[in-house]
């Protein structure tokens, strides 16, 4: 049993890892413990006492609108992870399961989604729904947020891996029709790797800046990444709100870890699978 | 595995695609094709260019192109993305394997905290994460430039001309090398354990198994991990932008995005935006385009 | 099924977050909920980023029900601007009051995303404010695109305290500033008197105005240029000397590096302006009652000058569809003495008001307690400012100021300054006359 022998290198190594991507967050944690003054004058990993009174400073800013901001995120990470999974879903196993004129050219059209950064896309983007007078509104946010050429791509892989081809025949020989197929059969057996894509679209959303950033101007709509900009850039004749910002990174950072500690054994991205499970 | 795939012919397939489809047109194509539209279009203004009637847009043929492809700061901002590129992708796919096959290795201990801990900074937006590093940078407020001042030496500012592309790339491999890790993580974890053992059987050590065994075995997950950094890295941009209140070092062209963002928002030249977006879109595609056919070969080889 | 219970417990989730937020909004007074109401009320969004504006423009929502005025807090200038040229564009999207600096407001009425008021404002309206202010809302025209809301005329803010420690007087010439910050770097290496900031065109363009640049100008038809004219060199010459010596600072100012200096005493003076206070609060509140406020270090002692730094009018956009009523508004927020006094109570800026300005500052900000003048000192410094004239496409010159001036103080070099002034007049120039605007 030679192999059970525990090595300290590679647990050193490790742990140096985990020191490297923990320190910032690190950082946060003892930074939203200190008075603004404290911030600029103590030593950086010195923390403080003054949690409590941030967080309500934090709190009390503009009548609570950080937690707003924090249901807002909630809302368009939630739902538009949500919508984007189905469609993903649906996608991804119609292009699996199914072999149809148009099929490797639908899906690398859908691919080259990819390839279009979102800052070009945030003017075209703005422009066109304005259009359709929904910019200022949640929809600005959710509406583009659905459509994910990864999630696509990773239903895919999910559909031809997880869906076993006799198992749709036998339900067919059944009198089963198509989208029954899908719901009935093929969705649950897909749904450990539809997790994973609910959670990749969930996290782009949650930290996604631009798109709300140029789509939205109530600041009763924002989601956090634009709220905590905002607080940071408040002009040259405002002092920036530091241990607000600071406190609110602090608290916008947790949602996702609680995710990530519940669901962690959903994070399992295989984005090749096809080519081992042979 | 034999394939015997749907071959009915149905609207089926066509139904399931419909929505992203309708999505996809609505809110990716349309947008580029306004955007193409518009960069061949530019905006005269007549006289002073104050009060109503004073601006129209009209066609500019492919000029905003041949002003794009001439403009030095482009070119520079190429090349930096191209010094940037080789600093980010090897690295953080080199660590994301290393910490992949570690954590893989029966005698690393501590495995299920530092998964977590290294797949932490992907919960952590790059607006934030800079903002965080930015502190983390700036002498006075550092705990590294504090501890570099007890020992006395003289360090000079990592944002400082010379280095601060390394502060940028550091940002970049810390946000993204958790989630690379866990690709690997999880190809790794497909690989049914009788191969070790016989290989164990054959005298193979921990060392020799990671490289002949594990690293061929990932190699497609390797593959599509560096066409999606690839594409990552060529779209650099928040980042930069979130530092460069900090120093004097990043300039409002610095990536070729920060130079379309330019444009489009600092200048108001939406124009000169698109046909720059075009150009940058165009030569993502042709990069990851061989890349991509690989993928496909291999990731669907089995549907068909 | 472990993971399909897991999908649908996420899926129930995000539906219960969907309906709670939807609930918590269900009140609100989106968009799109306008025209079902019995009243024939007018609503008007007011997109501005002055602190406290919403608890200013109360006041009025309590007198006006007919007129109901919401406040969408904004960025700052920039991504405000930002956003309303965007909305221009679209057509659509663009609030009915806008805060606008004054250097944004010939882009936007380039851009035609401001209304002409002059029509809808009272008689002496223009009477309110001095004639260069005034001037920044004209344009020198007939027209009018907006009300003066503050100003922010400069002042030399410095630590008493550590002048004391260094037996240094107040200097009152630049060479004077010079020859100060040269003994105090070599009393204490650590020090410096200031910093060149590359980050902050508004504060470089407040120092070109003192020593009497302007760098557009309209004659006739045509705009004219001159970013490279003698004062700015001047002025860039200066800095880039100090720079090279090494007596000044080159790191740019609002960074975490530069609030700590601030706290720690190696920043021992700012040129800034008079909204100073309220940040120098915000980001060293230790310091309170170390620091004195004097006027600007001058070219030439006989006449004395200032320049601005900051402040902005309140505007109607073109899209708006009560211009009438959102005029009626921005009239009462930046004249009538209730709002002015507001303004600067509340919201803490400067008016620009002249009637209302002594009455709303008769009393010091209490970060300067220990200097009771300070708002006479202010205001005697406020008449000596300069007139400046900006153009459409201050943005290009302001983005060509951050690149070139960081390359120039990040290389320490003095040639590297007038080189960098020279680059901007050739950058804002060249896109200028690209654009299609008639140029001279």
């Amino acid at each position: 049993m030679t192999a059970k022998r525990s090595s300290p290198i590679s647990t050193a190594i490790l742990l140096v890892g985990a020191g490297y991507c923990l320190l910032p967050v690190l950082w946060v944690l003892i930074a939203s413990s200190k008075s603004g003054t404290e911030l600029f004058s103590t030593f950086t990993f010195a923390p403080s006492t003054h949690l409590f009174g941030n967080l309500a400073d934090l709190t009390q800013y503009r009548g609570g609108l950080f937690w707003r901001w924090m249901a807002n995120t909630a809302l368009y990470a939630g739902a538009g992870g949500l919508l984007s999974t189905i469609v993903s879903a649906a996608a991804g196993y119609g292009l699996a399961k199914y072999s149809f004129a148009g099929k490797q050219g639908i899906f690398n059209v859908l691919l080259a989604g990819v390839l279009v950064p979102s800052v070009v896309l945030a003017v075209p983007q703005y422009l066109l729904l304005a259009k359709l007078g929904l910019t200022n509104t949640y929809w600005a946010v959710l509406l583009p947020s659905i459509i994910s050429p990864y999630g696509i791509y990773l239903a895919r892989i999910y559909a031809a891996a997880a869906v076993p081809d006799d198992v749709v025949e036998a339900a067919r020989t059944d009198g089963a029709g198509d989208f029954r197929i899908f719901r009935s059969i093929a969705s649950p057996l897909m749904a450990p790797g539809l997790v994973t894509v609910f959670l990749f679209q969930f996290v782009a959303i949650w930290n996604n800046f631009l798109l709300p950033y140029i789509m939205l101007g109530d600041d009763k709509l924002f989601p956090l990444t634009v709220g905590l900009s905002g607080l940071l850039n408040q002009g040259a004749s405002q002092p920036s709100l530091y241990t607000s910002v600071i406190t609110g990174s602090l608290l916008s950072i947790l949602p996702l870890l609680a995710l990530f500690l519940t669901l962690q054994r959903y994070w399992k991205v295989d984005l090749a699978a096809g080519a081992v499970k042979t | 595995m034999s394939s015997s795939s749907i071959r009915r012919r149905s609207v089926a397939p066509y139904a399931f695609l419909a929505p992203a489809v309708l999505l996809f047109g609505a809110f990716l194509a349309l947008p580029i094709g306004y955007a193409v539209y518009l960069s061949l279009r530019t905006v005269k203004v007549r006289g002073l260019g104050l009060g109503k009637g004073s601006r129209e847009q009209v066609w500019a043929g492919l000029s905003n192109y041949s002003k794009a492809m001439t403009d030095p700061d482009f070119a520079a901002s190429v090349l930096r993305v191209a010094a940037y590129g080789v600093l980010v992708v090897p690295a953080m796919l080199g660590f994301a394997l290393l910490f992949a096959l570690l954590l893989d290795s029966p005698r690393a201990r501590a495995t299920k905290f530092a998964r977590l801990a290294i797949f932490l900074p992907y919960a952590v937006p790059a607006v934030i994460s800079s903002l965080l590093w930015g502190f983390l940078y700036l002498p006075s407020v550092s705990p590294l430039y504090y501890v570099f001042g007890k020992v006395g030496w003289e360090v000079p500012s990592v944002l400082g001309s010379g280095s601060v592309i390394y502060a940028v790339a550091n940002i970049a491999v810390w946000g993204g090398l958790g989630f690379n890790m866990v690709v690997i993580y999880t190809a790794l974890k497909a690989i049914p354990t009788e191969i070790y053992e016989a290989a164990k059987l054959d005298g193979c050590g921990e060392i020799s198994i990671a490289w002949r065994i594990k690293v061929p075995v990932v190699l497609p997950s390797l593959i599509m991990t560096f066409v999606f950094s690839l594409i990552a890295t060529l779209q650099v941009f928040a980042e930069p932008v979130t530092l460069r209140p900090l120093t004097n070092t990043i300039s409002s062209t610095w990536t070729p995005l920060m130079k379309v963002y330019r444009d489009a928002f600092t200048r108001d030249d939406l124009h000169s935006a698109a046909a720059t977006s075009v150009i940058l879109a165009v030569a993502t595609f042709v990069l990851s385009f061989g890349f991509l056919r690989l993928v496909q070969n291999r990731a669907f080889s089995q549907e068909n | 099924m472990q993971g399909h219970r897991g999908l649908r417990r996420a899926a129930l989730t995000a539906t219960a977050l969907l309906l709670l937020v939807a609930s918590c909004s269900g009140t609100e007074s989106g968009p799109s909920a306008e025209g079902t109401k019995p009243a024939e009320n007018v609503k008007l969004t007011f997109w501005t980023w002055a602190p406290n504006m919403d608890k200013v423009v109360a006041g009025w929502n309590a007198k006006h029900p007919e007129i109901q005025v919401t406040v969408n807090k904004q960025d700052g200038g920039d991504p405000a601007v930002t956003k309303l040229l965007t909305a221009i564009k679209a057509g659509s999207g663009a609030p009915d009051l806008m805060q606008a600096e004054y250097q944004k407001i010939p882009t936007l009425v380039s851009a035609d995303a401001l209304a002409d008021i002059s029509k809808n404002l009272g008689e002496g309206v223009a009477g309110h404010f001095p004639e260069t202010v005034w001037k920044s809302v004209t344009l020198g025209s007939d027209a009018v695109y907006g009300v003066p809301q503050d100003s922010g005329p400069m002042q030399f803010y410095y630590r008493a305290d550590i002048f004391k420690q260094h037996g240094l007087t107040v200097p009152t010439t630049w060479e004077e500033y010079a020859q100060t910050a040269q003994k105090l770097h070599a009393a204490d290496p650590k020090k410096y008197l200031g910093t060149f900031s590359a980050n902050d065109p508004g504060w470089f363009v407040g120092l070109a105005q003192q020593a009497g640049a302007s760098w557009w100008g309209i004659e006739g038809e045509s705009w004219s240029v001159s970013v490279d004219d003698e004062a700015t060199l001047k002025v860039a010459d200066y800095w880039g000397g100090l720079v090279e010596s090494g007596v000044i600072a080159n790191l740019p100012m609002y960074t975490p590096e530069w609030n700590a200096a601030l706290n720690n005493g190696t920043q021992v003076g700012w040129l800034s302006a008079v909204w100073a206070p309220g940040v120098l609060e915000g980001n060293a509140a230790a310091t309170k009652g170390k620091w004195q406020m004097a006027p600007m270090p001058q070219w030439s002692k006989d006449q004395p000058a200032t320049g601005n730094w900051g402040g902005s009018a309140t505007s109607v956009t073109s899209q708006s569809k009560h211009p009438a009523e959102a005029a009626k508004f921005i009239e009462w927020l930046n004249t009538s003495p209730e709002a002015v006094q507001a303004l600067a109570k509340v919201s803490g800026i400067y008016p620009a008001d002249q009637p209302g300005q002594s009455a709303a500052l008769a009393a010091p900000p209490a970060f300067f307690a220990n200097q009771p003048d300070f708002y006479k000192v202010a205001a005697d410094t406020a008449k000596t400012a300069r007139s400046f004239t900006f153009g459409p496409n201050v943005n290009v010159a302001y983005s060509a100021y951050t690149d070139q001036f960081g390359k120039a103080a990040e290389s320490k070099s003095k040639a590297g300054f007038t080189a960098a002034v020279r680059a901007m007049q050739k950058t804002t120039l060249d896109n200028l006359k690209s654009s299609g605007f008639s140029v001279k």
